[in-house]
C-alpha cells in the first residue's frame, strides 16, 4: 500500500464538436495517505471520473503531478487496480482466470496464481464461481469479481469508477457491506469515485466535493468501524455527515 | 433430451433434401426424361457406387478438400495478423483499408487468368485463388473483432499490468476470435465456389474437374453425382467444423443470447 497525492491537477482538452478547448479539471490537490479510503462525490459533468482516468493513466493530464508512493504516474500500470463501472471482466475468460490475469502478467506460474485467486474469491464469497465465465453471473457476481480482480492483483491504490452504479439497489447495498469489510481486513488505499453520497460516506474515511473542475470541500469521516448497513442506516452521525455532504453538493 | 432435439433438428434439416430426391425418383421416369438431359437416382447412385469402387470420386476429393485446407490456412495466417495491427494502428488501417476495398470485389476466380499465368495450370494456381477468396474476408472481420473490443478490456488489461505482447495474445485475438471465425465461415463458402470455378479451368484432377469432363460425354450422372457430393460436402464441413466452432467461441462468451 502506497500514497497518492495529486499537485494541481488540471486538465483541458480540445472539443472537436465545440471547436474550443475545454477544461474538465482546473485545479485539483489532493493527499491520500497509504491505507486511507478516499469517496470522491460531485454531480455529472464535474470531473471526478476524468481524475480517476487521468490516476490510472487512461488518458493523459495537461498539468500538475500524479504521485504513487512519490513516484510520477506514466501511463497505465499494476501499481493502480482499477474498478470499472462496467466491470470489464474478460468474456473468453473464467471467474478463476480472470482474477489470475494480473498474477499472470506478473509471470507466476498456474498453479501459484491458481491459488492466489481462489483465495481472494473466497474472500468474497465466490468459491463456487471459480469456473465460470462471466456472463453466466449476475451483474452484482461479476462486479464482485471484478474487485477481487483488483486486489488480487496487490495494487499500490485501489481505483474505483462509479463501481456499483449499475446493479440494482438490493445487490448495491450488500457490495458496499463486503467493500467495507474487505476494506477493513485488508486496508488498501481506496479512491472511490460515486455520485451516491450514502454510498460516499459509508464507505469513506474522508469524502472529497468536487465541483466544477476543483475541490469544494473534504469531509472527514470519522463514524466507527465495522460499518454495515444494519447499523448505520439508523445512525445519526451517519445521517448528520450524509446530509451535509449532500448539501455540499447540492450548492456545487 | 439434448440429443433428441438434436436428433429432429437434424431430421427437420434433412426433411426437404429427401422430398427434393423423392421427386426426383417420381417425376424423371413419369416424364421420361432423357438420360442426356438428366439422369435418373439410379444412375447417379451407380455412377456413385463405380466412383468409390475405382477410386477416382475419394481423389476428386481429396484434391478439391485439400486444396482448400491449405489456401484457407494459408490465408488465415496473413489475414489475422494483417485485421490485428490494422485495428490497433490508424495508420497501417488508412493506408490498406482503400486497397482491401479494391481488392475485395475481385477476390475469388476473377483472378483465375492471371493466376494460371503466374502459377501454370494446377495446384497453384487453385490454391492462389482460394487464397484470395479467404483472405480478404478474414482480414476485414479481424479488423472489426478488434475495433469492437470495449476499449474498457485494454484499459483493465493495462491496468492488470499486461505489456503489449499480453494484449495481443490475452486481450486482442481472444476478443477478435468470435468475429475471425465469422470471417473464415464465410471465406470457406466463397473459397468453396470459387475452387469449383477454378477446378473446371485450371487442373486436370478435383470435383470442378470431375463435372467439367464428364460434360463432354454427356454423362449426367456424375455432373449430377458432382454437385451433389459438393453440396453435401459443404454441408458437412459447415455443419460439423464451422458451426459448432462459432457456438464454442460466440455462444460461451456471451456475445449473443445462445
Amino acid at each position: 500500500m502506497k500514497s497518492l497525492s495529486l499537485k494541481n491537477l488540471a486538465k483541458t482538452y480540445f472539443d472537436a464538436y465545440k471547436g474550443e478547448h475545454v477544461t474538465a479539471i482546473r485545479d485539483v490537490s489532493l493527499e491520500v495517505p497509504a491505507g486511507e479510503f478516499v469517496s470522491i462525490v460531485g454531480p455529472s459533468g464535474c470531473g471526478k471520473s476524468t481524475i480517476l482516468n487521468m490516476v490510472a493513466g487512461f488518458i493523459p493530464h495537461s498539468g500538475g503531478d500524479i504521485l504513487v508512493g512519490g513516484e510520477a504516474v506514466k501511463g497505465p500500470g499494476p501499481d493502480r487496480g482499477v474498478v470499472f463501472q462496467s466491470f470489464a471482466l474478460f468474456p473468453w475468460k473464467t471467474v478463476l482466470d480472470n482474477v489470475g490475469f494480473g498474477p499472470k502478467m506478473r509471470g507466476v506460474p498456474k498453479a501459484e496464481r491458481d491459488a492466489i485467486a481462489r483465495e481472494y474469491l473466497a474472500l468474497a464469497g465466490l468459491s463456487h464461481a471459480a469456473d465460470r465465465y462471466p456472463n453466466e453471473l449476475s451483474g452484482g457476481m461479476q462486479q464482485r469479481v471484478g474487485v477481487v480482480r483488483a486486489l488480487a492483483n496487490q495494487p499500490d491504490v485501489l481505483l474505483m469508477d462509479e463501481p456499483f452504479a449499475s446493479v440494482d439497489a438490493q445487490t448495491r447495498m450488500t457490495l458496499q457491506d463486503e467493500l467495507s469489510r474487505i476494506w477493513e481486513e485488508r486496508r488498501p488505499t481506496v479512491v472511490f469515485i460515486t455520485h451516491d453520497v450514502p454510498e460516499a460516506v459509508f464507505l469513506a474515511n474522508r469524502v472529497v466535493v468536487l465541483s466544477k473542475g476543483k475541490v469544494l470541500a473534504e469531509v472527514d469521516v470519522p463514524i466507527s468501524r465495522p460499518r454495515v448497513w444494519d447499523r448505520l442506516v439508523a445512525d445519526d452521525q451517519f445521517k448528520d455527515l450524509s446530509n451535509q455532504v449532500l448539501a455540499l453538493v447540492r450548492s456545487a | 433430451m439434448e440429443r433428441t432435439s438434436r436428433f429432429s433438428a437434424a431430421l427437420i434439416f434433412v426433411a426437404p433434401l429427401a422430398v427434393l430426391v423423392v421427386l426426383w425418383a417420381v417425376l424423371v421416369p413419369a416424364l421420361g426424361v432423357r438420360p442426356q438431359i438428366f439422369p435418373s437416382v439410379a444412375a447417379v447412385g451407380r455412377a456413385g457406387i463405380d466412383s468409390i469402387l475405382d477410386g477416382s470420386l475419394l481423389r476428386h476429393v481429396a484434391a478439391s478438400v485439400s486444396r482448400v485446407a491449405i489456401g484457407t490456412v494459408l490465408a488465415v495466417l496473413v489475414a489475422v495478423p494483417l485485421g490485428i495491427l490494422m485495428g490497433v494502428s490508424r495508420g497501417v488501417s488508412a493506408f490498406v483499408t482503400p486497397l482491401m476495398r479494391f481488392f475485395s470485389v475481385l477476390a475469388g476466380i476473377a483472378w483465375i487468368p492471371i493466376a494460371t499465368l503466374w502459377f501454370g495450370y494446377g495446384f497453384g494456381a487453385i490454391v492462389f485463388v482460394i487464397f484470395n477468396a479467404v483472405f480478404f474476408v478474414v482480414a476485414y472481420n479481424t479488423l472489426l473483432g478488434v475495433s469492437t473490443i470495449p476499449m474498457t478490456l485494454r484499459h483493465a488489461a493495462a491496468s492488470l499490468g499486461a505489456g503489449r505482447r499480453s494484449m495481443l495474445t490475452d486481450v486482442l485475438l481472444p476478443g477478435a476470435l468470435p468475429n475471425i471465425v465469422t470471417g473464415i465461415r464465410t471465406g470457406l463458402g466463397f473459397a468453396w465456389r470459387g475452387l469449383i470455378a477454378a477446378e473446371m479451368i485450371a487442373t486436370d484432377v478435383g470435383l470442378g474437374y470431375m463435372l467439367f469432363v464428364a460434360r463432354d460425354f454427356y454423362q449426367t450422372e456424375v455432373i449430377v453425382l458432382g454437385m451433389i457430393v459438393i453440396g453435401t460436402l459443404w454441408l458437412l464441413i459447415d455443419r460439423l467444423l464451422l458451426v459448432p466452432l462459432e457456438r464454442a467461441t460466440i455462444e460461451r462468451w456471451g456475445l449473443v443470447s445462445p
